[in-house]
């Protein structure tokens, strides 16, 4: 060791936003013919694609093989100029491990930086999300000179954590959550280094698939390697140099002019989560963003304090990766993804915050503040770009995740250990114009899917019993889409381990805007020593083919255990089975407003319920035709804006007698001091 | 000189007013929290969120221990302009705080200038 003090590294996180240009760097933009910048640029855009295509397809992982990846191309100075995916979290982050690599291993003799060479990486704590996610990095040379880098990062999933699937809701320090590596050298002359690979095999319960997903990353590296040296052979290194900076210098400047366009002002919406690992316990982000010319800054200040036994905490750089989430799919939507969009973005995180995590503190379940944060970014985010491009003022999708974790011996005896892909199938947010989307995907996974059932029970023991819409929308003039619901049972073997990972079953993840509501809480369901085998064994006619049915009018028998979503792993016997909900997305604007038409249409389709229908949206209607009755709803919808003007009361009455509300105590366990955590 | 901030609602800067966009009601200075210029409304979760199971701690609607909804109305027309889904007592949030003066300096217009306009208009040039 040369220049490094054991222990994480507290300064190159701190290098989101890009290196400053080189000398060399800046000759060579002076000299881009615009024209050649462009099909440069369309160039390293399509090798990017080819990257993440190549490792979706040849990985293992539920993660990689429905998409749940980002290639990049970096700089050498370890900026990620270039970069294809659909979880743009990555797109932000994904150059701290590469800069870590730059600034420790380059001139260390003992580690060095070669060609050939190949690094891994997965510590949260540099790549931002959570140890699920793990990196592969490896320099590219010409004629000895090092000009880039190019990387993986995928959700891999096992990691060795005390539960299977690698977020573990039990974890009580750092220490129970898996091996979490600093940029560490796996593979040096173009191969890898096979101790190291028995090592990281040997931490893991599923070391097949952590073989196969770390081949993928490192095949799609080399073929990307091999496009862009052909581009450098071909139009010269300075060419090279110049045009990824050229990315990155254009994506700042275009995005510094979109943000200018936007009013000054603050903008503030907390967020409140329900879940703290296997606890129901409320606790409160509080996110300020605070817009002033071409800069957006972040502030949260009364966000409840660190928890340091709980796998709540996030570390800062999680929370600006999904912000940018947010950024780059909502509002720089036309612009390059990568860490040059961060120019715009400020932040200030208080000490010992939840959203600051620091010390041992564990962070498994990081990406539940981390997209709760997102959702505060969609209702900032509506209510700052609504007079720019109305359109853009989206309502939240579903924020609470929602996914089963299991591990455990498959149906072939194989070891497996990984997540259900449901997370990828929740409802959108709804639009200024449309409904969203039922079962569109995830927000922070645009490119991402469920995976279908077949697939699935081919290499899990799993059978689904259903797996369909669930009415759990936000209403709204525009409703939000639905998410999915979904049964699974265990299936030839004798047992395996399965836990569900989520928040908002109390409180609701995502909440609507201009007076648009929240989409359902949700919930999970266990059963036990059921009668599903027996039904199976019969015409199948009292299996509930949804979860509505399973709910009210074909319950099965066995014992239940309804709980919050997040419930930590336990053992499963054949036959037993889960529920569980990926929800639905939020509504946008006044329900008195929807269109009645549309109302019964949803009612045709199974995608509102009848109490809905008469209860939210005050529709009256034939209950056998669906006509709507347009004189009555029409009566029916002033008596209820009637209503509001009752019942309503000024501002002042309201806050007389509601402020003297309060939870019970023993909700606020984790919270901090009420309602203000900053006031203790 | 009206511009449209939310789907609910206009911001008049010749007034400094936040204002309706369904009926034009006037609510409260610009400089203001809108929300104090509605009436409000508390509503109880499952008045709009149907609890799926009965006499169950978890249900599939927010549970009112730990939230309430809070709605807000247009005083003249009843539009809900906006909600908050709250726990109990924690204050309503002043979401929306503008930069009166920057956003009027933007459109180059003074005061006087101002008063002679009313149309909703967009900021962006998108």
């Amino acid at each position: 060791m040369s220049n490094i003090t054991y222990g994480r590294d507290f300064e190159v996180v701190q290098r989101l936003k890009p290196e400053p240009i080189t000398p060399e760097e800046a000759r060579a933009m002076e000299n881009l013919d615009p024209t050649d910048f462009e099909i440069f640029n369309h160039k390293m855009n399509m090798i990017g694609l080819e990257g993440k295509e190549t490792t979706q397809k040849l990985g293992a992982s539920a993660g990689m093989r429905w998409g749940d990846v980002a290639f990049g191309i970096y700089t050498a100075q370890g900026d990620l100029a270039i970069c294809a995916t659909g979880i743009w979290f990555h797109a932000a982050l994904g150059q701290i491990p590469v800069k870590y690599i730059v600034k420790h291993w380059t001139g260390d003799p003992s580690v060095g930086v070669k060609e050939g060479d190949s690094f891994f990486f997965n510590d949260p704590f540099y790549c931002g999300v959570h140890g699920a996610d793990m990196g592969l990095a490896v320099p590219v040379f010409y004629k000895d000179k090092l000009i880039c880098f190019t990387g993986a990062i995928v959700h891999s999933g096992e990691n060795g954590a005390t539960e299977p699937g690698g977020n573990p809701s039990t974890s009580r320090s750092r220490y129970d959550e898996g091996f979490l590596l600093p940029p560490l050298k796996i593979g040096e002359g173009y191969a890898l280094k096979e101790d190291i690979m028995t090592m990281l095999t040997n931490f893991v319960r599923d070391p097949r698939t952590l073989v196969l997903d770390i081949k993928a990353r490192l095949a799609a590296c080399r073929i990307a390697q091999r496009r862009i040296l052909d581009v450098v052979g071909k139009k010269g290194v300075d060419f090279f140099l110049g045009g990824l900076r050229k990315v990155m210098v254009e994506t700042a400047s275009a995005a510094k002019k979109k943000v200018m366009e936007l009013p000054d002002g603050t903008f503030r919406h907390p967020v409140f989560m329900d879940t703290v690992g296997p606890e129901s316990s409320l606790i409160k982000l509080n996110v300020e963003v605070e817009k002033k010319g071409d800069t957006l800054k972040l502030n949260f200040k009364d966000t409840s304090p660190m928890i340091p036994d709980r796998p709540m905490n996030t570390y800062f750089q999680g929370i600006i990766g999904l912000t940018m989430v947010y950024l780059c799919g909502w509002f720089f939507h036309n612009l390059p993804a990568n860490n040059a969009l961060l120019e715009v973005l400020e932040w200030e995180f208080p000490p010992d915050a939840l959203v600051n995590a620091s010390g041992d503190t564990p962070t498994a379940n990081a990406p539940f503040p981390q997209v709760a944060v997102c959702q505060s970014m969609f209702h900032i985010g509506a209510k700052l770009t609504y007079n720019y491009d109305h359109l853009r003022a989206v309502a939240p999708w579903y924020h609470g995740f929602g996914f089963g974790v299991y591990g455990g011996f498959n149906q072939w005896g194989e070891p497996f250990a990984d997540i259900t892909g449901e997370m990828n199938a929740t409802g959108a947010g709804a639009r200024p114009d449309a409904d969203g989307l039922d079962v569109a995907g995830s927000f922070f996974a645009t490119m991402s899917d469920c995976s279908d059932v077949e697939t699935t029970e081919a290499d899990k023991p799993f059978v689904y019993l259903f797996r369909n819409f669930f009415q759990n929308h936000g209403p709204g003039k525009y409703r939000g889409g639905n998410g999915t619901g979904y049964g699974i049972v265990v299936h030839k073997v004798p047992w395996i381990g399965i836990g569900t990972l989520g928040y908002g079953s109390k409180f609701p993840a995502s909440v609507g805007i201009f007076g648009g509501y929240a989409a359902s809480t949700s919930s999970v369901q266990f059963l036990r020593g059921s009668n599903i085998k027996e039904l199976q064994a019969t015409n199948g006619e009292a299996i509930p083919s949804n979860m509505l049915e399973l709910y009210t009018n074909k319950p099965l028998e066995g014992q239940r255990n309804m709980t919050q979503i997040t419930t930590p792993v336990g053992p499963m016997m054949e036959g037993d089975a889960v529920f569980i909900a990926a929800g639905g997305g939020a509504g946008y604007g006044d329900v008195l407003e929807r269109d009645p038409a549309l109302v019964v249409e949803d009612l045709r389709l199974s995608l509102i319920t009848q109490w809905q229908a008469k209860n939210v949206y005050r529709v009256v209607y034939d209950e056998k035709t669906l006509r709507v009755d347009e004189e009555a709803t029409k009566e029916l919808r002033e008596a209820e804006k009637r209503e509001r003007l009752t019942r309503g009361v000024p501002y002042e009455d309201f806050e007389k007698e509601w402020l003297g509300k309060r939870p019970s105590q023993d909700i606020l366990k984790y919270y901090g001091a009420y309602p203000n955590p900053s006031k203790a | 000189m009206k511009i449209r901030i939310t789907e609910a609602l206009d911001l008049d800067l010749a007034t400094e007013k936040w204002c309706c966009n369904r009926c034009g009601k006037e609510l409260i200075p610009a400089r203001e929290n809108y929300k104090k210029g509605c009436l409000v409304r508390e509503r109880m979760p499952m008045e709009v969120h149907n609890p799926l199971i009965e006499n169950s701690p978890f249900s599939f609607a927010p549970d009112p221990e730990w939230c309430r909804i809070i709605e807000f109305y247009c005083p003249q027309c009843g539009l809900m302009i906006d909600n908050e889904y709250l726990p109990p007592g924690h204050p309503v949030t002043h979401d929306i705080e503008l930069d009166i003066d920057g956003i009027k300096r933007r459109y180059g217009i003074d005061d006087a200038k101002a008063k002679t306009k009313d149309k909703t208009k967009k900021m962006g040039i998108m």
